[in-house]
């Protein structure tokens, strides 16, 4: 069996190829793309923890984050949808005026 | 234990209260605008009191609790309530003040229906509750319930005294009510420290204050006195309770508005100055009596006010040119002299006295309300003259109220005047020279009454008539008549129901006041009170001739009506008081009581507020102003955070994530 140290490498890269993401892409079909690795960085944990500890619990709660974030992605290209139509583009940093 | 009529008590004051709702709703509608249910529920009033009057005549009394609004546990508990107490002085109390009540309103179908007057329907609802009120006061059982109703009385007399919508009487309702609630002030004050020292604020019975506080001083008992010694800390709490009772009752210093009371309708003045709000304050001393007993000190401070008031009122009477302006220095004055009563140890002759004056005065203030519907509205005594051949009724019943008032013997006033002057001089003689001060004073009054109600009588009803009005006067009709003649019987005979002077001289037992004010209730029993009396402020009568006191004070008042009769009865009449120079000019603006009390006003309380308020507005308000200004300031800067992008506060919140990590990290030691 796989050592739980190499799924947790993992994990962790995945989690930081989407804050990398997060942080420099302007695209905001990119950036939805990136809050998928994280959330799914984070299923990894749980079902490298469930599989190491023989609880299943882990494994049930990551099928609830991958509904989750269907919902999110929903929501999400919802957004760009009403970004596009009211900026012209899916940039998100353009989307500016709705600060102080 | 509650039997008939005791148990139907309650419905003497929610008589008049059911009139007052009814008046207010659909007086409007009514025929005479209410009049007739106020003239029914007083009517019922005075009947059920005169029940009640006779149930404690034949040795009962009532003491209950009727409804309970602390719902304490554990044996600490302060008890608030509204309870009944019908002993023998408050029997007595309810008849006087609804059977006075009852005549005002007859009177008012004289002499506010038929003059046409707007605002019927406020007036009566107005008297409703003011009765109402007053009722509930003298049948209260305790002090906090006593002061709601006290409270209540002194907002019903605002209303009435500016019941006519006029400048002046605006005022002196507002100038009423302020002083009144100046003095209740410091009445709050001491029926809270009534409550925290005993847990209790009952009158009567063997948990109330005043029998808790003898056994304190007796040492079987003990409360806590923050600090003080028991005899002064009751002293201080009795004297708290007097500022209330020295606002209502309209003694020096808080004299001042009574006399600008008069602006309200006559019947008002009645009313306010005989049965209701201004006999409330000597009431309240009465219902307390057993308290303020147990301390010399707080009995000297009463008679001295009381003796001073009398004396201090009577000169100012002398010179007044308005008939009702006369008669509210007398009231003042004779105040002053049931105060020295009760002062003095003279429990019967200051309950006496209160029962005479609201006789005759009622009848003094009805009779002037005569004389001023026969008038026209017109209240200057040098406008009147001769008005004895056109209103023989209004002057019979008149000169027996004055007669009363200027106490000559054999009328109501000479009776408890003379026994409360006597009881001040054989107290006195006996080690209390504070009480022969205030005797002294009440005996100097006693030729000035004569002089100045003889005054009035003469001014008003002898000589040529003044003025067009006063050779053809209106004549006035049964509705004022009734009454009148009624309380003219009253004022005439009510003395002879404690002729004490005679009943010590005779051996006969005539005083029955003395003997029904001694009652069942052994908690406020007037022989409860001689003891107190005795044992704590050290009270004893000096062997001293009642012949030779009545003599006296008789002969003074008859000396005061002789200055009156030579000066005044003469067909024409001049102001003889002129020749006075610069003392009458001290008279007339009262003392200038009325200008000083203006200055503390202006000159120091008004100075105080404006510094409170600079406080208020600099400091407190800095301090909360400065407070709002830091957060706006730092959430003006803060704000430029939410830029609006999105990458920007993914940045923030991983940036803030490592730094929480590394926070966290090294504070757990994991480096």
């Amino acid at each position: 069996m796989v050592p739980a140290n190499y799924y947790l490498v993992l994990s962790a890269a995945v989690f930081s190829i989407g804050v990398f993401g997060i942080m420099t892409r302007r695209n905001a079909l990119m950036f939805l793309m990136s809050v998928e690795l994280l959330l799914n960085a984070a299923n990894l944990n749980f079902v490298t923890f469930s599989l190491q500890y023989g609880n299943t619990t882990g494994q049930v709660f990551s099928l609830f984050v991958v509904a989750l974030a269907a919902a999110e992605v929903a929501v999400g290209i919802g957004i760009v949808l009403v970004l596009y139509r009211n900026f012209g583009d899916i940039d998100v940093d353009k989307a500016m005026t709705m600060r102080w | 234990m509650a039997t008939a009529p005791f148990d139907i008590a309650p419905a003497i004051a929610l008589l008049p209260f059911a009139s007052f709702v009814i008046a207010l709703l659909a007086g409007k509608y009514l025929p005479k605008k209410g009049a007739y249910a106020g003239i029914l529920a007083t009517g019922g009033s005075l009947l059920l009191s005169a029940w009640t009057f006779l149930a404690v005549g034949g040795g009962n009394t009532y003491n209950q609790t009727i409804y309970d609004w602390t719902a304490g546990v554990g044996s600490n508990v302060i008890s608030l309530h509204f309870g009944i107490l019908i002993d023998p002085l408050a029997a007595l109390m309810l008849v006087i003040v609804s059977l006075v009540s009852f005549l005002v309103h007859v009177f008012s179908l004289g002499y506010m229906n038929d003059e046409g007057v707007e605002g019927l329907a406020r007036y009566y609802s107005e008297l409703g509750l003011f009765t109402g009120s007053m009722l509930t006061f003298v049948f209260s059982d305790n002090l906090l319930m006593s002061f709601m109703f006290f409270e209540l009385i002194g907002l019903c007399s605002y209303l009435l005294i500016g019941f006519y919508r006029t400048e002046s009487a605006a005022s002196a309702a507002k100038k009423a009510f302020l002083i009144t609630r100046f003095g209740d002030y410091f009445f709050l004050v001491g029926t809270v420290g009534v409550l925290a020292t005993f847990g209790t604020a009952t009158f009567a019975g063997p948990n109330s204050f005043p029998v808790v506080a003898q056994n304190v001083l007796n040492g079987t008992a003990s409360v806590t006195t923050f600090g003080f010694a028991p005899q002064t800390w009751f002293t201080i709490l009795g004297l708290l309770v007097l500022g209330g009772v020295i606002g209502k009752s309209a003694q020096f210093p808080l004299h001042t508005w009574l006399p600008d009371a008069m602006e309200g309708p006559t019947t008002v003045s009645a009313l306010i100055h005989a049965a209701t709000m201004v006999a409330a304050g000597v009431y309240l001393v009465a219902r307390m009596y057993g308290f303020y007993a147990l301390s010399p000190t707080a009995l000297a401070v009463i008679a001295l006010i009381g003796g001073f008031t009398a004396l201090f009122a009577a000169t100012m009477g002398a010179v007044k040119d308005d008939i009702k302006r006369v008669l509210a220095y007398s009231t003042i004055s004779q105040y002053g002299y049931m105060m020295l009563a009760l002062g003095a140890g003279g429990y019967v002759a200051g309950v006496f006295h209160l029962m005479n004056h609201a006789f005759f005065k009622a009848l003094l203030f009805l009779g002037a309300g005569s004389v001023i519907v026969a008038m026209a509205h017109e209240q200057n005594m040098w406008k009147m003259g001769g008005l004895k051949r056109e209103l023989p009724l209004t002057y019979w019943t008149f000169v027996a109220g004055a007669l009363a008032l200027a106490a000559s013997v054999p009328f109501s006033g000479f009776w408890s005047k003379d026994e409360v002057l006597y009881t001040a001089l054989t107290n006195g003689l006996n080690g209390h020279p504070l009480l022969l001060l205030g005797y002294a004073m009440g005996l100097l009054a006693v030729p000035l009454t004569g002089f100045y109600t003889f005054r009035m009588v003469f001014l008003t009803f002898h000589g040529e008539p003044r003025s067009e009005q006063a050779k053809s006067p209106h004549g006035v009709g049964w509705t004022i008549k009734a009454p009148l003649a009624v309380l003219g019987i009253l004022a005439t005979v009510t003395g002879l129901f404690n002729m004490s002077s005679v009943a010590e001289l005779t051996n006969a037992h005539i005083d029955y006041l003395a003997r029904w004010l001694d009652g069942s209730l052994a908690s406020t029993s007037t022989a409860h009170y001689g003891d107190l009396l005795g044992n704590f402020a050290g009270y004893a009568a000096a062997a001293f001739s009642p012949l030779a006191s009545s003599a006296i004070s008789l002969v003074l008042a008859l000396l005061g009506v002789g200055v009156a009769w030579w000066l005044y009865n003469v067909p024409e009449p001049v102001e003889h008081t002129e020749k006075l120079g610069s003392v009458k000019t001290l008279l007339v603006n009262n003392y200038y009581q009325d200008e000083y009390q203006v200055w503390l006003a202006e000159g120091v309380t008004a100075d105080v507020a404006r510094g409170a308020d600079k406080f208020d507005q600099g400091v407190i308000d800095g301090i909360v102003n400065g407070a709002s200004s830091v957060s706006l300031f730092g959430g003006n800067r803060v704000q430029r955070i939410q830029d609006g992008v999105v990458t920007n506060y993914a940045a923030l919140l991983t940036l803030s994530f490592i730094v929480l990590l590394l926070v966290v990290g090294l504070a757990g030691g994991w480096f």
